[in-house]
């Protein structure tokens, strides 16, 4: 969607525009002006004018769904690569109960070096590292499929206007997608061929989340059968 | 201190069943060499140099030719000292500082595959017997680690010494002077090959990728000359490999080690 | 710097330098954005004979922890030679010739990129040369500022370096070895090009006042012509059609 008066992509220092509107998210004001702090797209919502960043690491916020890779632990907890600037940690009590006795219970039983996670965050404020949770339904070890890395910028043009496009991805190949907010999406399907066309569909976004007519490339990259 | 990085355990997997299953995760037969391409010749301030692309990984090399002094006891032969280094860039758990035991490995399996297959002929190095000869210094920089920074790094230093353009010295009163508007030939004898193989599990794939590198079990590197014959080898990894592995891991080198072997040698065009 | 005798022109009559340029003619420039595939963001450039690769990681947590702050994330750079890049072979191990152009590339970097909101992270900017030439320094920042968009790191503005300098009497933009080597004077100069504040800024060789304002805007200007081609490289990786 292009705004009057306002380009589409923009880089850092890019003058987006004059208006009197708020800065959003990777959008910053100098004097009068909203400059971009991000090479990315334009997007208005409201008074609100914010850049989707093209690139960088997710920056947490509580209550995303994410998909993290268990890194390390210590006696008490799990550290997690969740594809952000911080280590997330999942406490040991979160997976064992509130009966988690550190002497008996070994974290690696649960969890171990490697293992992928569908995980949310619990909260975060940039002065501690994200505290991390899979206690919640459909939460917890993946243990099939693929993961498949994108921008955490990306993650809304694969989701799609009210889930159309993860649905049509879905829907095509039979695969099931977890995707976490930090663009890290996990793949998984019975058929070879759904798997293929699937991760195909997903790259497609990846690589042409800024283009107008996303769905016509989708689409052609699901048709294609595999080879 | 610094980070090691992991592989997802589901990758991990995948990368054991596929190799299991004769087609590994990138598409690749077991013996399959990665998309190798050998750009000769892109530092001109260098005497010779390559960039080589195996894969994912990227290496460029540079050649210095300059009068040394030779050893003591062999005043007869120039000088060969092959570095390799592996700057943060490469890659995350890649360090900058003092190398680490694995980046002295690696500079040693490269330097030790060229110097004993007599890729050079030393002999042929002197200016002045005893005095003065001539050192030839490639240094290996890992641009980009996508794994198997030994054959990489090996490519990329035959390439090199094959594309150089040597300069001619003459003694003069108490040093070498240069001859302006002189070179020569680099004096080649034969054109040593590298290649790295892996075992997981009890199958041995050839030239791994990053990941099938953090999941081996064991690696060998070997080197053959232009007649077919091992002049180098290197074993690593936290376990072996038996002897009837071995066996068939030289035939496998020898073979592969054919295949890319003009490929290395085109680099003499760039002189 | 001293104007040594030297029996190359460097600048005829007709105004043309000793490798053919006009003296407000810059060299070939080239950058391409996002050429390595672990850094989070990277670039390469060919800047006259310059050719130079910088990677960026981060932001990320900071070992030795001891340099992290809990007010803002930090930048560390690492500009480094390859011991074939220049005529005669250098020992790998650092010199302070490379560290204070770390230093001085870092404070370049500064004003533009937005760490405050990553406390306790450091972001790495490493740079190797594998080929030096005159104005390596420039080129180097010119990389490094295109890798750390390339990254996503948040930046307030671009910051795009070029330098300027005497040659023969006369001011000329970015000069090459040659002219470094015989010439009177070597002013690298960078800016944020969209704020106009300049972030790096160094002189060898002498100037009068006068030459002193126009050398300054000279590079400025030549400045403006590298952040064309730094905005294209990222365009070309993040906005073209096709994707990789």
């Amino acid at each position: 969607m292009t705004h009057q008066g306002m380009p589409r992509t923009v880089m850092p220092g890019d003058t987006i525009t004059r208006e009197a509107r708020r800065a959003g998210d990777n959008v910053v004001l100098v004097g009068d002006t909203l400059v971009s702090s991000a090479v990315g797209l334009v997007s208005v919502s409201d008074d609100t004018v914010s850049v989707i960043p093209l690139s960088g690491k997710y920056m947490p916020r509580a209550d995303d769904l994410v998909v993290g890779m268990v890194i390390s632990h210590t006696s008490q907890a799990w550290e997690l690569d969740i594809n952000a600037p911080y280590v997330g940690f999942l406490l040991a009590t979160d997976v064992f109960g509130r009966d988690f006795a550190s002497h008996a219970d070994e974290l690696t039983s649960k969890l171990a070096l490697g293992d992928l996670v569908a995980a949310r965050v619990a909260n975060f404020d940039r002065t501690r590292d994200p505290l991390i949770t899979i206690d919640d339904r459909d939460l917890g070890k993946i243990d099939s499929g693929e993961l498949v890395k994108i921008a955490p910028g990306k993650v809304s043009s694969l989701i799609g206007r009210q889930g159309s496009m993860i649905q049509a991805i879905e829907t095509a190949t039979d695969a099931a997608i977890t995707i976490g907010q930090n663009g890290w999406v996990v793949v998984s399907c019975d058929s070879a061929d759904g798997l293929l066309r699937a991760k195909r569909a997903v790259s497609a976004i990846e690589q042409g989340a800024h283009s107008q007519g996303l769905m016509d490339r989708v689409k052609s990259a699901l048709a294609r059968g595999g080879d | 201190m610094g980070t090691v990085s992991i592989l997802d355990g589901l990758r991990r997997k995948l990368v054991a069943d596929s190799v299991a299953s004769g087609r590994r995760a990138d598409g690749r037969a077991l013996d399959e060499v990665r998309e190798l391409t050998v750009e000769p010749g892109v530092i001109p301030k260098a005497e010779g140099s390559a960039r080589v692309r195996l894969g994912r990984t990227e290496v460029v090399t540079g050649v210095k030719v300059n009068p040394d002094r030779p050893f003591p006891d062999t005043g007869d032969r120039g000088t060969f000292i092959c570095t390799a280094e592996i700057p943060p860039l490469a890659h995350p758990d890649a360090e900058a500082g003092p190398p680490s035991e694995a980046v002295i490995e690696l500079a040693r399996v490269v330097d030790r595959g060229i110097r004993e297959s007599h890729m050079l002929d030393m002999s042929q190095l002197v200016i002045k017997r005893d005095v003065s000869v001539i050192g030839v210094f490639t240094d290996n920089a890992v641009i980009d680690n996508g794994g198997n920074l030994f054959d990489a790094c090996s490519y990329a230093s035959v390439a090199a010494i094959l594309s150089c353009k040597m300069p001619v010295w003459e003694m003069g009163e108490d040093a070498p002077r240069l001859v302006e508007g002189q070179s020569r030939d680099p004096p080649i004898a034969t054109v040593p090959v590298s290649v790295t193989m892996g075992r997981i599990g009890e199958h041995i794939i050839v030239d791994p990728s990053l990941e099938e590198w953090m999941c081996l079990d064991a690696r060998l590197t070997i080197t053959t000359n232009s007649e077919g014959n091992i002049c180098a080898l290197q074993k690593g990894g936290l376990d072996g490999f038996t002897p009837e592995q071995l066996n068939s891991c030289a035939e496998t080198a020898i073979s592969v080690g054919a295949r890319v072997r003009p490929r290395l040698e085109a680099a003499r065009q760039a002189r | 710097m001293g104007g040594r005798d030297t029996d190359m022109v460097l600048l005829d009559a007709n105004g043309i330098r000793c490798d053919g340029r006009r003296i407000d003619e810059p060299r070939r420039i080239m950058i391409k954005a996002g050429v390595l595939h672990n850094a989070n963001g990277s670039a390469y450039i060919e800047f006259g004979d310059n050719k130079i690769v910088a990677g960026v990681f981060g932001p990320r947590d900071v070992h030795p922890k001891h340099q992290s702050n809990a007010e803002t994330g930090i930048l560390r750079v690492r500009y480094h030679m390859q011991p074939y890049s220049v005529t005669e072979r250098k020992r790998p191990a650092p010199s302070r010739r490379e560290i204070e152009i770390s230093k001085v590339i870092k404070e370049a970097l500064l004003p533009a990129v937005m760490l405050e909101r990553f406390p306790r992270t450091a972001v790495d900017v490493f740079v190797e040369i594998l080929q030096a030439d005159g104005g390596s320094r420039c080129a180097a920042l010119d990389a490094a500022a295109v890798a750390l968009a390339d990254a996503g790191i948040p930046m307030r503005d671009m910051v795009s370096a070029c330098a300027a300098g005497k040659v023969a009497d006369t001011i000329v933009l970015d000069i090459n070895n040659e002219e470094d080597q015989a010439g009177q004077a070597d002013m690298p100069v960078a800016i944020m090009p969209n704020s106009g504040k300049v972030t790096l800024l160094q002189l060898d060789g002498v100037l009068t006042r006068d030459e002193y304002r126009r050398c300054i805007e000279t590079g400025i200007a030549g400045c403006k012509i590298v952040y064309d081609i730094q905005k294209r490289a990222l365009a070309e990786r993040h906005f073209s059609g096709a994707g990789q």
